[in-house]
């Protein structure tokens, strides 16, 4: 669908030479900004005829800030990781047709140099469907995304019935990426069903998931897909208006989606008629404030009515919804899988996932691994491609111990079942879910039960309160999770932890408190052997939870440099210069101070 | 009208009506704390949780549908529901011996439908405030005892001297009892002989609160 000659103009430019600077509020985080300036500055004291060119992100964070230099007849180089000062050396070596010290080349012409995006392990395992114009395009520029073949789809689509486009996306077999998986054509068709003059789509895009910003990298680097699968989603559904909701604390999510809306607007997407077709539909940028229950459909129809909490389903949102109207809501991705899906056709999006799951999913890699970023790859590829191949495994020295796939609540994947092919049943018969797409890798420098206590207390302090399995049994889990890192848990608080979850997760009234327990459910499922530990032998055996480890001398290695005792807040710390020295443990608060301190390393946890 | 099966009995009644009405219709019961018909029913309590098609659902609020097959006894419903009631008592300030609800409780009722036995012997006696045996100074057992006796001793001016046995989870009501107990001055030294007279082991939790009303002494 993308022609040579539309992709040479987006790569190279109207001048032939492009150079790329990825501006979203991760990479804004990382120095782009000014990175950005600097690059204008280059260019124009050196007279270089090369236009700066804004971009969103490619989702490759751990080289952020990177640029992209893209001259005509050269093969367009990324440079990761730059930093200000290097910024005039790339552009003089590049434009003199030096581009070994490029990170990657977008495609290579002949042999030797950099290697492409193919060859390298973080982009050759993608499958760039949704992401395509991540870090290609200006989200800003709405011409730049027709060149990309953008609002052809809802084209497509309007010259259907809605019967019709209800059918493609249900031959598509697309299923909802904000977490549960349900499929998409199935609340279209029952909110088409409803009789009632006025319908509403909206798009999720909260994203409250702590470590998780796919739909905001999508938003922001391409924010016109989401508009346009959000159109296509309002055609089909018969709807009237369309609402974005979005977090106040995104917000250049927000501008940029809003900014979408405007252009769009102008020229004719949004409105009335829409392309001459008797189709009339606007759009809305909704800014809430953020709340992890707000991204639960009714808590989210709940909040732009301004309440905020969820409530019992039935009645489904499709049927009775905002202001008891029938809605659709889906996800960021899942609109932006709709518009690519009418743009490329059906059956360039099938021919990945699996049986059941169809597509792509952006997957969004962080914790201990040494490339955090967002890939997208087929649904059904294994955990272990993700954390290994694409985000590079462990930091060197380290061993992943488990991956926390699906956000707060989701549950902790064990290394040992890194072959696990993850879509939404898999996940969920192994204690996980899909949610929105996050994956924590775990290493061994840590505990599990500290892990479990870290998500459930997150869990707790985003309880609604409605209800009272979340509310109060939440509370309790953490107290017992509370105890166990304390060494002053038994046996049965176990047992009933395991109880207790599983009564959450029942029967709680949304799926907040559904999956809330999963984390410990998970843990006890997996590491069983660490809780016990704590409770018997009250050990730590990673030596993280603080109550339960000890720190001492090793009489070897001391050589009575005063160096600890003098950092102790507390005094605990005795010895004389020269000597071996002793920590009083009835002082020692464990503040762990004197193990930074030592240079001999002879302070030592047990 | 719609057909649902509960527990196996076919009942008929209107579309959309909460599962209750069929469940009630059929005959059966189950525990409602937090459903007030019209007034409230936004299902917050989960007491009240019935499998629809192996589903868990709150009766009182989730629809029937045409051929629903409802079950509403099961020992998974069971463990649920008494998870539920026992949060729900952890966050209760339980004070029997001066509540005014004492006798139009709903949560003593459902203690006793869900046989807990999870409440002292003052929910079942009639003397409150300046009445209560514990108020005019006498070692009365009655705040640690299980309920289920009727407060016959009480009832008659006797102290009650724990023939039941302690209540199952001191814990929940820790701070309420050594209150009462430290408010109206009544000796640990004699309450531990009252406790001595049926109770030959006491678990450590209440061990503690009668020590420390006699320490407080
Ligand atoms: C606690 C909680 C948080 C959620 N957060 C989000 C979110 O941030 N974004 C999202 O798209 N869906 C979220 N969901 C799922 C939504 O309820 C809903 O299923 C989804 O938006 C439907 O869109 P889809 O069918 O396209 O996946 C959340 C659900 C729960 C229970
Ligand atoms: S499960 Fe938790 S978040 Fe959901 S309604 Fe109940 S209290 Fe609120
Ligand atoms: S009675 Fe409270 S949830 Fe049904």
């Amino acid at each position: 669908m993308l022609t040579q000659t539309s992709l040479n103009r987006i790569l190279y430019g109207s001048r032939g030479f492009r150079i790329r600077v990825p501006i979203s509020s991760c990479t804004l985080a990382a120095g782009a900004g000014e990175v950005y300036r600097k690059v204008i500055k280059v260019v124009e004291e050196h007279g270089v005829d090369a236009e700066v060119y804004r971009v969103g992100c490619t989702g490759l964070c751990f080289m952020d800030p990177w640029i992209e230099l893209a001259r005509e007849g050269l093969p367009p180089a990324i440079y990761g990781n730059v930093k200000t000062e290097q910024i005039e050396h790339i552009i003089k070596n590049y434009s003199e047709g030096d581009l070994s010290e490029a990170t990657a080349v977008r495609f290579k012409t002949g042999s030797g140099g950099p290697p492409a995006l193919e060859e390298v392990d973080f982009w050759r395992y993608q499958v760039r469907y949704v992401s395509r114009n991540c870090g290609l395009v200006d989200p800003e520029s709405i011409y730049d995304y027709i060149e990309t073949g953008g609002y052809l789809g809802l084209k497509k689509a309007l010259y259907m019935k809605q019967e019709e486009v209800i059918e493609v996306i249900k031959t598509s077999g697309l299923r909802g990426r904000g977490g549960a998986g349900f499929p998409t054509w199935l609340k279209w068709k029952i909110a088409y069903e409803q009789k009632n003059d006025v319908k509403y789509v909206i798009c999720n895009g909260d994203e409250g998931d702590p470590g998780a910003f796919m739909n905001r990298l999508l938003a922001e680097s391409d924010p016109h897909r989401v508009l346009e699968g959000l159109i296509i989603a309002g055609y089909a559904v018969g709807a009237t208006r369309g609402i974005i909701f979005v977090r106040a604390e995104k917000p250049l999510m927000a501008d940029r989606l809003e900014k979408a809306v405007e252009d769009a607007r102008k020229l004719g997407f949004l409105g009335k008629n829409i392309l001459s077709s008797n189709f009339n539909f606007d759009v809305e940028v909704y800014r809430s404030a953020g709340a992890f229950v707000c991204g639960e459909e009714t808590a989210l129809i709940a909040a732009i009515e301004g309440r905020s909490r969820p409530r019992q389903r039935p009645p489904y949102p499709a049927t009775h919804g905002l202001w008891g109207r029938p809605t659709v809501i889906n996800n960021v991705e899942t609109l932006a899988h709709v518009a690519t899906i009418f743009q490329t056709g059906v059956e360039e999006f099938v021919k990945h996932g699996t049986e059941k799951s169809r597509g792509t999913k952006m997957f969004c890699v962080t914790g201990a691994v040494k490339r955090t970023g967002v890939y997208e790859v087929p649904i059904g590829t294994k955990i272990k491609t993700l954390v290994f191949d694409l985000a590079g495994g462990s930091i060197e020295g380290r061993k992943v111990k488990a991956v926390q796939i699906g956000g707060p609540s989701g549950g902790c994947i064990p290394a040992e079942l890194m072959d696990l092919e993850m879509d939404y049943e898999s996940l969920q018969s192994y204690g996980a879910i899909m949610g929105s797409g996050g994956l924590v890798v775990i290493d061994d420098s840590n505990c599990m039960v500290d892990v479990a206590k870290f998500f459930t207390s997150f869990t707790l302090a985003e309880s609604c309160g409605k209800c009272l399995p979340c509310r109060v049994g939440m509370r309790h889990l953490s107290d017992l999770l509370e105890r166990l890192t304390s060494g002053e848990a038994s046996l049965e608080d176990i047992e009933v932890a395991q109880e207790l979850g599983e009564s959450i997760a029942r029967s709680s009234l949304c799926a907040l408190g559904g999956t809330a327990p999963n984390p410990i459910l998970s843990t006890l499922r997996y590491f069983k052997d660490e809780y016990v530990e704590h409770v018997v032998n009250r050990r730590c055996p990673a030596k993280v939870c603080a109550k339960l480890v000890k720190y001492s001398v090793d009489p070897a290695l001391c050589r009575g440099c005063t160096q600890c005792a003098r950092v102790c807040q507390v005094g605990a710390i005795s010895g004389s210069p020269g000597e071996v020295h002793r920590i009083n443990y009835d002082i020692c608060i464990k503040c762990g101070q004197c193990l930074i301190a030592c240079p001999f390393g002879a302070i030592k946890k047990v | 009208m719609v057909k649902v099966y509960v527990n196996g009995v076919e009942v008929e009644v209107p579309p959309g009506v909460p599962i209750i009405e069929a469940v009630e219709k059929a005959g059966y019961r189950v525990p409602v704390l937090c459903y007030l018909n019209d007034f409230f029913s936004e299902a917050t309590c989960r007491l009240c949780v019935v499998l629809v098609n192996g589903r868990v659902v709150p009766a009182c609020k989730f629809p029937v549908s045409d051929g629903a097959k409802i079950v509403t006894e099961s020992r998974e419903l069971d463990t649920y529901r008494r998870m539920n009631f026992q949060l729900l008592l952890s966050t209760h300030r339980i004070k029997c011996w001066s509540c005014l609800r004492k006798t139009s409780c709903s949560l003593l009722d459902l203690s006793k439908q869900l046989n807990l036995g999870e409440f002292p012997v003052c929910s079942e006696c009639p003397l409150t405030g300046d009445d209560c045996l514990v108020a005019k100074g006498e070692p009365c057992l009655g705040p640690l005892t299980a309920a289920g006796c009727s407060a016959e001793c009480t009832r008659n001016g006797v102290p009650c001297l724990g023939c039941r046995g302690y209540i199952e989870d001191p814990e929940l009501w820790r701070d309420s009892m050594r209150d009462l107990y430290e408010k109206h001055g009544v000796d640990g030294e004699k309450l531990e002989a009252a406790a001595k007279f049926f109770w030959s082991f006491l678990p450590g939790e209440l061990k503690k609160i009668i020590s420390e009303v006699s320490r407080d002494k």
